[in-house]
C-alpha cells in the first residue's frame, strides 16, 4: 500500500506553515493550496508519497503551474549548513578567521548560503517585517511572487539583501546563492498517505479532536497492543447453503463455533477512527494492491466519473461480494460497467440469498447504540457502510455490526425476528423486477443479520477494544461473557474517572468478599450463571472475570533537534490526556478458592479456614511490583499496610471483633514467615 | 560470521505460534504465562506428564510462593483459567534436587519456568488423557489454598516476563514505535539488535499476515544480533514459540555487515534500530550506495517501491544528534524526535472519617469540618462535666493548674476517638453474625464501597527510557519514472478546482449534486460525500508524518 499516489486517493498535503490539507486527488482537477499556489492533480498522480514538491511559476506559454521535486539535500540544507558552520566556527575561532558570517538567532526565518553551504546572510522575522519591507512594498512582493522565476525565493533574497550590507561586501548574484527555510513564501508541499497515523493526527490537531474522543497516537499504540489486535488468520468464508427461494430460515447456515477465530469486539464512538485503527492492524483497511503497479491509463480515466473512487484500483480476492441490502441488480450501478459485469459473472450464478459474504476469521464486530453505526471516517478509506452495492473493499467481508438490542434482546429486533419471505420460482418470475429485487434483498439481509447476531452471541472473542462515551461498566457487563478465556480487554477513555470506577469493580475487598462466598445472590449459581452476572449495587460486575486490571497513560514529548538548539518543544497540545484500562478475561475455578498469603488465622473454624490476603489476588489498587525482586517485596509489604482489617490486632481493639468471635478474639499471626521475605 | 538461521522446513506446515493464535485451551509443549500476582508473570513451557520428573511424582511442577502447580493441572484448560495449587510432596525429594528447586522458587525471573528440557510431545494432550498416559504419574490432589491464573502468551506479557539478556523495549515505547513506523500485516521489518527479543515479538505480531509460502511474500521480521550467545538463545526461543518462519535472525555486526540476506535485499519498509550507534548502520539503509550513487552492484535492503519508515532508539541526546545529522545527509525526511513517558495508575478507596472502622489504611481523622465540629463539641461537653465533677472532689488541689486539665482533655480526646468508633461497632455486633462480618463495617456501607474512589500514580515512574527518532525515506524517483508518470497522467485543460474554493460556489455545487441524485439513499450518500469533502479542507497546526 501507499507506494504511488493513486487517482482519487485521499492524501494529506503538508504545507510549509506546518499545517496539513486533506484532499481527494481527483484526476483532471486543479488542487489549490491558497497562498501556496495551485497545480493540476495529474502532476502528482502516479508519483511516490513523501516527496516534497515545489509549485513553480507558470511559464508564459502554459496555463498552469508545474511542480519540481525538492531534493532532501535542499530541504535540510540549512540544518546541514548550521552543523558545518558549528564545526567551522570552532575551527575558525582558533584560526582567528571570521568570514562574513552573520550570527544565528533563535527567531530567524531565512538564511542565504552559498554553493558550498556557507551561510552568507540570515534574517529575523522582524527585519523582514520592518526595515526590509520599507524597501519592498507588499505589492512589490506579491508581484515578485507572481512573476518571479523561482517561486518566491528571489523576493526573499532581495528582501534580505536590502537590509544587510551584503551588497556592499560581495558582488551578489542570485544564481549563486541558495535560500533556505523559507516558511513564508516558499510554495512547497509534501504528499503523505492517509493512513491511521497521519489521518488521526490531522483529525486531532487540525480538525476536530472531539470527533475521535481525543485519541492520540500513543493511545492507538496502547489500545492496539494491549488489545492484542492483529491479523486473525486466513479468510474462511461462510458456506453457501444453496437455498431455494421457497426455502426459509431453516436453510440458513448455522454458526460453526469452531470456525470462528481471530475476532475482536469493538465499541466505537469515534466515528470509526478506532475501527480504522484496528482494521489497519488486522490488514483489512487497505485494498490489496498488486504490488502497487498502477492500473493502465484508460481505466484510471474512467474512474473519474464515478462517485466512489478506487474501485478499479482495488482488487481484493473476496471482493466479489455484496452488502446485504444491496440494491437489486436491475438498478443501474453507479460504477463502471466492467466491474459490474465482472461481479455478476462471479457471484450471481452461484450465490443463493442465504450465503453470507463474511469471513469467519479476522473480523471486527462493532456493537452500536444507534440503529446504524456511525463509522463515517471510514469514508476516507473509501468504505461507506451505508452504501448499497459497495465496490470491493476488504472491510466488506471483515466488518460485522449489530446493535445492543440485537445482541441482548434479538427477539425484539425486527430484522432478526421477522422470518425471510419465500416464493416459488414461478411466482418470482411473474413479479416485476423491482419487487423481485426487494424480495432478494430482504432474504439476504435476514441471513446476514441472523448470522451476525448468532455468531456474536456465540462468544469466544479474541479481545475487546473500546473507545466509547458509554459507561464502561455497562459495556463490560454484556461483553465479558462473550470473551474467550485469556482474551485481553483494552478500554480507552479521554478521562480517568470512568476507568477508575471500572477498576474499582475489581478491587481486592470486592473480590475477597465475592470469593469468600458471602454474597447471598451468588449462592447456588453455576460458573456459567455467574459469568452472566447481571450485577447489583455492590457488585456491578462479577469481580473474578478479569485479571491484571491496570490503568495507564502515555505521552510523547516532542523535541526540536537542531545544532546547538536541541530542546523539548515549548508548547504542545493539551486537553484530554487519555487513559487505557487493560485486563485479561479470567476463568475462575469452581467453588471457593482460598488464596495463600502471609497471614493465616490460628484457629481454623469450619466457616473460615484461612483469611484470604491481597497477596494472591491481583488487585487494582496494589502498587505495581517493579522489576527487581526487592522492590516487589517492598511493594507487597506496603500493600499489607493498606489492607483493611486483616492485620488488625484484636487485643488492642476489642470493639472491632466480629460478633461470633467476641469470646475468642481473632488473633492472626504470620504462619509462614519464609513467604514474607 | 553470517550465521543465518535455517529457514523453516518447507514440507511441514508450520504450527501457528501461540502468540498469534493460542487456541481455546492450553496445550502440551506450548508456552504459557503464569500470572502469580498482578505484576508477577512467569513463563512456562507446558510438559506432558511422563512419570516422575525432577523428583516429583506428579511430573513437572512449578513451585511458587502461592503453592505448587503440577503441569498436568494446567494442560487442556481454557486460557485464563484460575488454577488451584496442588498438594505436592516436596519433602521426599532427594537432597540432590535442592539447588534446582530453589532456583525455580525464585519467581521465574531467571527464565521460563526453570523446568529442564521439555520433551515436547508432538501434539496436544488434552487433560482427560493425562491419567492413562502416565500411569506412573501420581494423581494430583488440590491443596486447601493458593491459586494462579494461566494466560496465553502475548508480546505484552512476554515483555514483562522474558529472561532479560539486555535492556529491553517495553510496551509503551514499542506500541508507539510500531504505530509510527507503519508496521502492519504484510510489512517487512528490519530490526537490530535483537537483544532479548522483546521488540521482536511485538513486531512479528504487527507484520504477521500468515506464514510465508514459496509463492507469496508475507510480513516478516529480519532481525540482527552480533552477540553470539544472545543470537543462539534467541534463535532457540523463536523456535520454541513457532516464530521461526516469521523472524529471520542473523548473527552479524550490522555496522560493517549491513542488512542483506545472502546478498539479497529483504526489501524492508520499516526499520527499528536499538543499537549504541545507529548512525553507523544508517548508510546501509539507503536507496543507493551513498558513497558512490552510480554503483550498480550495490543492493539496497529497502523495498524499492515503498517509502521506508525508520525509528532509532537511543538513551542519550548525543546519540540523537549524531543520528539526526546522519539522517539529514542521507536524505531522510520528516525527521521527528519524541520521548514517551508512561504512567500507571492505581485506584483505591480513600477512607477518612471518625466513624469508620479502625482498619489499617483508614484515616481516623475528621472527614469534614462538620465532623470535626461535632467531635470537638462533644469533647468539650464531656470535659466540662468532668471538670465540674473533679472540682467537687479535688477542691483542695488548688493551685494545680491548667496543665493537668489540658492533659486530661487530650487523653479524653484520644479515648473519645476510639470509643466512638467502638460504639458504632457494638451496634453491629447485635446484628446476626456473619462469619466474615469484618467485611461489612459499621456504616452499613460495605468496605469496598466505603470512602472516596481515588487514583494514584505508581510509586516509581520511569521518566526516561530512550529518545525515539523517526524519519521517512521516500522511494527513488528518477527522470525516467517522472517521464512515465507524466505521460500516464497528462495535464488536461479546463479543470475543476479542489481545495480553496469560495463557500458560495461550494454550496451551489452541493445543491446541484443533491438535485441530480435520484432517490433518498443516493442523496444521503451524496451529502455524506460532500460533507467529507468540506470537512477535509480546514488547515491548522502541524501533522507529523
Ligand atoms: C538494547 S539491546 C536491544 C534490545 C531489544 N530491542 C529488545 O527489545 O529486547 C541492543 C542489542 O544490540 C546488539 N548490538 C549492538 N551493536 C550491534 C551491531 N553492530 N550489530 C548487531 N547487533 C548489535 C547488542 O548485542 C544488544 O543485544
Amino acid at each position: 500500500m501507499h507506494s504511488l499516489i493513486r487517482p482519487n486517493a485521499w492524501v494529506g498535503l503538508k504545507l510549509p506553515s506546518g499545517s496539513t490539507k486533506v484532499i481527494q486527488l481527483v484526476p483532471d482537477t486543479t488542487i489549490s493550496l491558497g497562498k501556496y499556489g495551485a497545480f493540476p492533480a495529474n502532476l502528482v498522480l502516479g508519483r511516490p508519497y513523501h516527496l516534497t514538491f515545489e509549485v513553480l511559476d507558470k511559464t508564459p506559454d502554459e496555463s498552469f503551474s508545474r511542480l519540481r521535486v525538492v531534493p532532501p539535500s535542499e530541504l535540510h540544507a540549512e540544518a546541514i549548513a548550521e552543523e558545518d558552520e558549528a564545526e567551522g566556527n570552532a575551527a575558525s575561532a582558533t584560526n582567528g578567521a571570521n568570514q562574513a558570517v552573520v550570527t544565528a538567532t533563535e527567531g530567524e526565518e531565512f538564511s542565504l548560503v552559498d554553493e558550498k553551504g556557507n551561510v552568507v546572510a540570515r534574517s529575523g522575522r522582524e527585519v523582514i517585517d520592518d526595515s526590509a519591507i520599507q524597501t519592498l512594498t507588499q505589492d512589490e512582493i506579491e508581484e515578485l511572487k507572481k512573476e518571479g522565476n523561482n517561486a518566491g525565493k528571489d523576493v526573499i533574497a532581495k528582501l534580505m539583501l536590502s537590509h544587510t550590507a551584503l551588497d556592499q561586501k560581495t558582488t551578489f548574484s542570485l544564481a549563486k546563492y541558495k535560500l533556505l527555510k523559507t516558511k513564508k513564501y516558499i510554495r512547497r508541499f509534501q504528499v503523505v498517505p492517509i493512513d491511521v497515523a497521519s489521518f488521526a493526527q490531522w483529525q486531532l490537531e487540525e480538525k476536530d479532536a472531539s470527533k475521535i474522543m481525543d485519541l492520540r497516537a500513543e493511545m492507538f499504540g496502547l489500545v492496539g497492543c494491549w488489545g492484542n489486535v492483529h491479523f486473525g488468520g486466513e479468510d474462511s468464508m461462510m458456506d453457501d447453503p444453496h437455498s431455494r427461494t421457497d426455502q426459509g430460515e431453516e436453510t440458513c447456515v448455522p454458526v460453526q463455533p469452531d470456525e470462528l477465530k481471530g475476532r475482536w469486539l469493538v465499541v466505537d464512538d469515534t466515528c470509526g477512527m478506532l475501527v480504522a485503527a484496528m482494521a489497519e492492524r488486522m490488514g483489512v483497511l487497505y485494498p490489496k494492491e498488486d504490488d502497487d503497479e498502477e492500473p493502465m491509463v484508460p481505466e484510471a480515466k474512467e474512474e473519474v466519473k464515478t462517485a466512489k473512487p478506487t474501485q478499479n484500483s482495488v482488487a481484493h480476492e473476496n471482493a466479489d461480494v455484496e452488502m446485504s441490502d444491496a440494491v437489486p441488480e436491475t438498478t443501474v450501478p453507479e460504477r463502471p460497467k466492467t466491474t459490474a459485469t465482472n461481479k455478476k459473472q462471479k457471484v450471481r450464478p452461484k450465490g443463493s440469498d442465504f450465503v453470507v459474504p463474511l469471513s469467519q476469521t479476522n473480523t471486527l464486530t462493532v456493537i452500536h447504540s444507534t440503529s446504524q453505526p456511525n463509522l463515517s471516517l471510514l469514508n476516507y478509506w473509501n468504505f461507506d457502510i451505508t452504501a448499497p452495492n459497495h465496490p470491493p473493499h476488504p472491510l466488506l467481508n471483515h466488518l460485522l455490526n449489530l446493535t445492543w438490542l440485537q445482541l441482548l434482546k434479538p427477539e425484539l429486533d425486527t430484522s432478526y425476528s421477522t422470518p425471510p419471505p419465500t416464493a416459488s420460482a414461478e411466482e418470482l418470475a411473474s413479479w416485476k423486477p423491482s419487487r423481485r429485487g426487494n424480495f432478494h434483498r430482504k432474504r439476504r439481509r435476514f441471513a446476514r443479520t441472523r448470522y451476525i447476531v448468532d455468531s456474536t452471541r456465540a462468544g469466544n472473542f479474541s479481545g475487546l477494544v473500546s473507545a466509547s462515551s458509554m459507561d464502561p461498566i455497562s459495556i463490560l457487563k454484556h461483553t465479558l461473557p462473550l470473551l474467550s478465556g485469556g482474551a485481553p480487554v483494552a478500554i480507552y477513555s479521554p478521562s480517568i474517572e470512568p476507568l477508575a470506577a471500572l477498576a474499582d469493580c475489581f478491587s481486592v475487598p470486592r473480590r475477597t468478599a465475592w470469593t469468600s462466598g458471602n454474597v447471598p445472590e451468588t449462592a447456588g449459581k453455576s460458573l456459567e450463571e455467574l459469568e452472566r452476572w447481571e450485577g447489583n449495587e455492590q457488585f456491578p460486575l462479577n469481580p473474578t472475570l478479569l485479571q491484571g486490571v491496570s490503568i495507564q497513560t502515555s505521552r510523547a514529548r516532542r523535541w526540536q533537534v537542531l545544532p546547538m538548539r536541541t530542546h523539548p518543544l515549548m508548547t504542545e497540545r493539551g486537553g484530554a490526556d487519555g487513559y487505557v484500562f487493560t485486563a485479561w478475561r479470567a476463568k475462575p475455578a469452581e467453588g471457593r478458592v482460598e488464596a495463600r498469603g502471609k497471614f493465616k488465622k490460628i484457629q481454623p473454624s469450619s466457616s473460615r479456614k484461612a483469611v484470604r490476603t491481597e497477596e494472591d489476588s491481583t488487585p487494582a489498587e496494589t502498587p505495581a511490583a517493579t522489576e527487581e525482586d526487592d522492590s516487589a517485596t517492598a511493594a507487597k509489604r506496603k500493600r499489607a499496610d493498606t489492607l483493611p482489617s486483616l492485620d488488625t490486632e484484636g487485643s488492642s481493639a476489642p470493639e472491632n471483633v466480629e460478633a461470633g468471635d467476641v469470646a475468642s478474639p481473632t488473633k492472626k499471626r504470620k504462619v509462614d514467615g519464609e513467604v514474607e521475605v | 560470521m553470517d550465521d543465518t538461521m535455517a529457514p523453516v522446513t518447507r514440507n511441514q506446515a508450520p504450527k501457528i505460534s501461540p502468540f498469534l493464535e493460542p487456541g481455546k485451551t492450553t496445550k502440551v509443549g506450548s508456552l504459557a504465562i503464569l500470572q502469580l500476582s498482578r505484576d508477577n508473570l512467569q513463563p512456562v513451557y507446558l510438559q506432558a506428564p511422563s512419570g516422575k520428573h525432577d523428583g516429583y511424582a506428579e511430573g513437572a511442577v512449578v513451585n511458587t510462593r502461592y503453592g505448587s502447580f503440577p503441569h498436568s493441572t494446567m494442560i487442556g484448560v481454557p486460557w485464563g483459567s484460575q488454577i488451584r495449587a496442588s498438594k505436592v510432596d516436596t519433602g521426599s525429594r532427594g537432597r540432590n534436587n535442592k539447588r534446582k528447586r530453589n532456583k525455580s522458587d525464585d519467581d521465574g525471573k531467571e527464565g521460563p519456568a526453570a523446568i529442564p528440557e521439555a520433551k515436547t510431545e508432538p501434539e496436544s494432550t488434552p487433560a482427560e488423557v493425562i491419567d492413562d498416559s502416565s500411569a506412573a504419574t501420581k494423581k494430583v490432589v488440590a491443596d486447601v489454598s493458593g491459586f494462579i491464573h494461566i494466560l496465553p502468551p502475548t508480546p505484552e506479557v512476554w515483555t514483562s516476563s522474558l529472561p532479560h539478556r539486555t535492556q529491553v523495549v517495553y510496551t509503551p515505547d514499542y506500541s508507539y514505535v510500531l504505530h509510527r513506523i507503519r508496521a502492519r500485516p504484510g510489512s517487512v521489518l528490519i530490526e537490530a539488535g535483537a537483544g532479548s527479543g522483546s521488540f521482536t515479538h511485538a513486531s512479528v505480531r504487527a507484520v504477521y499476515n500468515g506464514y510465508p509460502t514459496e509463492a507469496e511474500r508475507k510480513g516478516k521480521v529480519y532481525s540482527f544480533e552480533f552477540h553470539e550467545q544472545r543470537f543462539h538463545k534467541m534463535n532457540k526461543e523463536l523456535k520454541e514459540h513457532n516464530l521461526g518462519g516469521l523472524v529471520h535472525l542473523t548473527h552479524r555486526d550490522v555496522y560493517s555487515g549491513g542488512f542483506l540476506i545472502d546478498g539479497k535485499s529483504p526489501e524492508a519498509e520499516a526499520i527499528f534500530l536499538d543499537l549504541p550507534a545507529p548512525w553507523e548502520a544508517l548508510h546501509h539503509l539507503s536507496r543507493r550506495n551513498p558513497k558512490n550513487p552510480g554503483d550498480k552492484d550495490w543492493v539496497s535492503p529497502l523495498n524499492p517501491k515503498r517509502s521506508a519508515h525508520i525509528c532509532t532508539f537511543s538513551p542519550c541526546i548525543e546519540q540523537v544528534t549524531k543520528t539526526v545529522s546522519a539522517m539529514r545527509r542521507l536524505g531522510w525526511v520528516g525527521i521527528d524526535m519524541v520521548e514517551i513517558v508512561n504512567r500507571k495508575y492505581h485506584t483505591s478507596r480513600e477512607r477518612v472519617g471518625l466513624n469508620l472502622s479502625m482498619d489499617r489504611g483508614v484515616n481516623n481523622s475528621a472527614r469534614d469540618v462538620d465532623e470535626a465540629l461535632a467531635r470537638l463539641t462533644e469533647i468539650e461537653t464531656r470535659f466540662r462535666e468532668h471538670a465540674a465533677k473533679s472540682k467537687e472532689s479535688d477542691d483542695e488541689m488548688d493551685g494545680d493548674d491548667d496543665g493537668g486539665l489540658i492533659k486530661m482533655r487530650e487523653k479524653k480526646e484520644l479515648k473519645g476517638g476510639k470509643r466512638r468508633g467502638g460504639e458504632k461497632k457494638v451496634k453491629v455486633d447485635h446484628k446476626p453474625a456473619s462469619p466474615e462480618s469484618f467485611e461489612t463495617p459499621a456504616s452499613g456501607v460495605p468496605l469496598w464501597m466505603e470512602g472516596r474512589l481515588i487514583t494514584r500514580g505508581e510509586p516509581e515512574i520511569k521518566t526516561h527510557t530512550s529518545y525515539l527518532v523517526f524519519a521517512t525515506l521516500p522511494r527513488e524517483w528518477t527522470d525516467q519514472d517522472e517521464a512515465a508518470a507524466a505521460s500516464r497522467y497528462p495535464v488536461v485543460g479546463e479543470q475543476k478546482v479542489i481545495g480553496v474554493v469560495d463557500k458560495a460556489a461550494r454550496k451551489q455545487e452541493r445543491r446541484e449534486q443533491l438535485q441530480k441524485a435520484t432517490g433518498n439513499r443516493k442523496a444521503r450518500r451524496m451529502e455524506r460525500a460532500a460533507e467529507l469533502a468540506v470537512t477535509a479542507e480546514g488547515t491548522a497546526p502541524e501533522v507529523v508524518p
